[in-house]
């Protein structure tokens, strides 16, 4: 069970946070939530597909490690195989709350950095303080806050930039079929990918909305993305032995 | 004669306007200059009656067509998801029920499961055997998820909604988005060229307004196909009895109460009561013959009904609503250039929920045959004709099966429902013919049939028919038969575990929305 708490430095003293990267913490995942301002490194590495959430049915951008629940290609020896690892991964075991504040006698919604207790990488022992011996944020803590503002806003720039794609209908389902060495098939369904038809047929007054918004780039980068399932796919017949 | 079709004057609003005007809209172009102007005119005084609170599979296409947001839909017309009809007490009147659900047996086009599940039939019914709806329908579950895209199913789905307010949503969407005139007035007169078509109508406000082709969706009123034309009706209140129906609506207990997922049917002494359940309420009535009961004695049975529903403080101070039935049609639709939708053309009894289907299916083959000039009408006109009056035909028949099946004995009204010399005759060949071998694909005799071979075996077998096939025949497809049973079980197990219920689909639908894709 979860159990997220707002950070501070009275109760949070000597919390220490591991970052190794292993299953053990949590890494094994086969896909990670992205958002349109991450796609640039996220591409160099990782097939980029939609998914739906599956309690909202909401759109969101995901990259992809594996091809299947569990599977994290990438992982191997308590290291990351990848010079870049997304900010939905790299975020933990840190999220961010809301709290109610009274400004200038106001109720405003301040978002302030939780961090979640019972994740396994959560301890006293071993990995980055929070905090400095006598008092003050460790550049770790403050990176953690950092990267958690990035994401926020990547996140809230990802659903317009979703709601275009659905609004110009370039969205499309697609099944994913993975023949390995031995022959052996795997069909991924429930993705989705850019419609590469309509995008060609869109209005240069689209392409220009889309670009100013930089969304061009982002739906070419999803795009290009594409050629790294070649990578995943060697990584797990190299796995297999194959 | 051959002037160009331009100019269509829909007159009357309701579910029956806006929808003929919205799937007209929806495949032609309307602008001045080229395509059809598309106008219709309606009367504010006349308040339309909220008919059919049900639907059939069919609208989701229709609204799709029309470019409607599947999700705006459910929300502005407080609609929830329909999967069939569930029939309580029309057998034996000892508490049994039956399902009529929205998706066709397994296999239907291979394989004709109904005799391989007669040997089963006291061990489990006929709906549970070849289809997971029925299942559904006790658990109050939705046919989809919240990631499942708009017009999308798990399970085959219509939908229950509040007439009222689709007519206005229709209305919203047809002027705004599909370019269709709208003019509130009353019409005074219609005037007809030398030729007998009509060449326009005289409002009170707006003078006249003339066109190529009116449709009259004015209700039972029919002002030009009844009134001006004079076409006559033809009743079938000898063999569909019910002539009356009492309507009340009944609120939720709390927010979070069931939506039920079939329009539910329960039989009673001189008719039948249906129970719909929209999220915001339930809407319910008494549909009934004025011969077999009085209007007292029938609100007394509605208000008993509903009294397990809402209390009986609240029963018996609810608001009931008289409506008069008129069961039949007019003898034709389409006349010279005039052709009638919805109950300007006729009404039967709301079992079955075919009302909204026949003005879909109206609407849409006036919209795909449209006659491109006044030469070509006269030809389209015959074969709607022909084609409805065989629609309608199919639906009586229908209709009339449910009451030929009946066991019970306890009143007048069953006694008399099952009296052969008004059996319409190719129901009664049917019946003789079911004998001996079940329905199946030669029992539709033309394409688009209003209710297919599927339907048939679902009230006959729900109603505890029995049919005898006497031979054992060389192709036996037993083993096919036993893996899609078991195959149902499976899917049905499934679906049981991954489908939300109608409340919970509709709230996150609230907050969500439903994906495009």
């Amino acid at each position: 069970m979860a159990n997220h708490v707002s950070i501070n430095s009275s109760d949070h003293q000597n919390l220490k946070v591991i970052t190794e990267r292993s299953e053990e913490y949590g890494d094994n995942v086969w896909f990670t939530l992205t958002f349109p301002t991450e796609f640039r490194s996220v591409q160099a590495y990782y097939p980029i597909f939609f998914n739906k959430d599956q309690g909202t049915g909401q759109f969101f951008s995901v990259a992809l490690f594996g091809f299947q629940d569990n599977e994290n290609l990438f992982l191997s020896n308590n290291q990351w195989d990848a010079a870049y690892i997304p900010l939905s991964i790299t975020r933990q075991p840190f999220l961010i709350g809301v709290q109610k504040v009274v400004e200038d006698g106001t109720d405003q919604e301040q978002r302030v950095l939780h961090i979640d207790l019972e994740h396994p990488r959560v301890n006293k022992e071993k990995g980055e303080a929070l905090f400095l011996e006598f008092g003050g944020n460790t550049p770790y803590l403050d990176n953690a806050a950092d990267m958690l503002e990035t994401l926020h806003h990547g996140l809230i720039d990802s659903k317009l930039f979703i709601d275009m794609l659905i609004e110009h209908e370039l969205l499309e389902s697609f099944t994913l079929d993975v023949t390995l060495n031995d022959e052996s098939k795997n069909q991924m369904v429930g993705f989705y990918t850019i419609n590469e038809d309509k995008l060609k047929e869109l209005s240069s007054d689209t392409l220009t909305l889309l670009h100013d918004k930089g969304y061009l780039q982002a739906i070419y980068m999803t795009i290009a993305s594409q050629s790294n399932i070649r990578t995943l796919m060697n990584k797990k017949n190299e796995q297999l032995g194959l | 004669m051959n002037k160009p079709l331009k100019k269509i004057v829909i007159v009357g609003g309701g579910s029956a306007g806006w929808l003929t005007a919205g799937i007209i809209a929806a495949e032609h172009a309307t602008s001045e200059n080229f395509g059809l102007e598309i106008t219709l005119v309606e009367s504010a005084t006349v308040a339309p009656i909220g008919v059919g609170e049900g639907t059939w599979p069919s609208m989701r296409s229709t609204l799709k067509k029309m470019g409607i947001s599947e999700t705006e839909f459910l929300i502005e017309c407080d609609a929830s998801f329909k999967q069939g009809s569930k029939f309580t007490n029309w057998m034996t009147n000892t508490n049994e029920h039956y399902y009529h659900p929205f998706t066709m047996p397994n296999g239907f086009n291979d394989i004709n499961l109904a005799p391989y599940w007669q040997p089963f039939s006291d061990k489990i019914s006929f709906a549970d055997a070849v289809c997971e709806q029925s299942h559904l329908g006790t658990h109050n579950l939705a046919p989809k998820q919240i990631t499942t895209a708009e017009y999308s199913f798990a399970v085959n789905y219509g939908y229950h909604l509040d007439a009222g307010k689709f007519g206005q949503f229709l209305q919203k969407h047809c002027t705004i988005k599909l370019g269709v005139k709208h003019v509130i007035d009353h019409v005074i007169k219609i005037n007809a060229s030398t030729t007998g078509d009509i060449e326009s109508i005289t409002t009170a406000q707006n003078g006249d307004i003339a066109g190529d082709l009116f449709i009259d969706c004015t209700g039972t009123a029919s002002i030009l196909l009844a009134k001006h034309y004079k076409i006559p009706f033809i009743s079938k209140k000898h063999i569909l009895f019910n002539d009356s129906a009492l309507a009340v609506h009944v609120p939720y207990e709390s927010e979070e109460c069931p939506i039920a997922s079939f329009t539910s049917s329960t039989a009673q002494t001189s008719g039948w009561i249906w129970d719909i359940g929209i999220p915001s309420r339930r809407g319910v009535g008494y549909t009934y013959s004025s011969a077999h009961i009085s209007d007292t004695r029938a609100e007394e049975e509605l208000r008993n009904h509903i009294i397990p529903l809402m209390g009986k403080k609240s029963a018996d101070a609810a608001m009931i609503r008289k409506i008069g039935l008129n069961p039949g049609h007019r003898e034709k639709f389409w006349h010279k250039n005039c052709v009638a939708v919805g109950m300007a053309a006729g009404f039967i009894e709301p079992l079955e929920a075919s009302a909204l289907a026949l003005i879909e299916l109206s609407a849409k083959m006036i919209s795909e045959q449209l006659p491109v000039n006044r030469q070509t009408m006269d030809i389209v006109a015959k074969r709607f004709n022909e084609k409805f009056l065989h629609r309608w035909e199919n639906i009586v028949d229908f209709l009339k099966l449910h009451y030929v099946l009946s066991k019970r004995t306890d009143s007048d009204y069953w006694c008399d429902n099952r009296n052969e010399t008004q059996l319409p005759e190719k129901l009664q060949e049917q019946l003789a013919l079911w004998q001996y071998q079940t329905p199946y694909k030669y029992d539709a005799i033309h394409t688009e049939e209003m209710f297919p071979p599927a339907s048939f075996q679902f009230v006959l077998y729900g109603m505890g028919f029995m049919t005898q096939t006497p031979h054992k025949k060389r192709i036996d497809q037993s083993s096919k038969a036993e893996s899609l049973f078991n195959d149902n079980v499976q899917k049905t197990k499934q679906l049981l575990s991954s489908l939300p219920t109608n409340r919970e689909l509709i709230n996150k639908i609230k907050k969500y929305g439903l994906p495009k894709l």
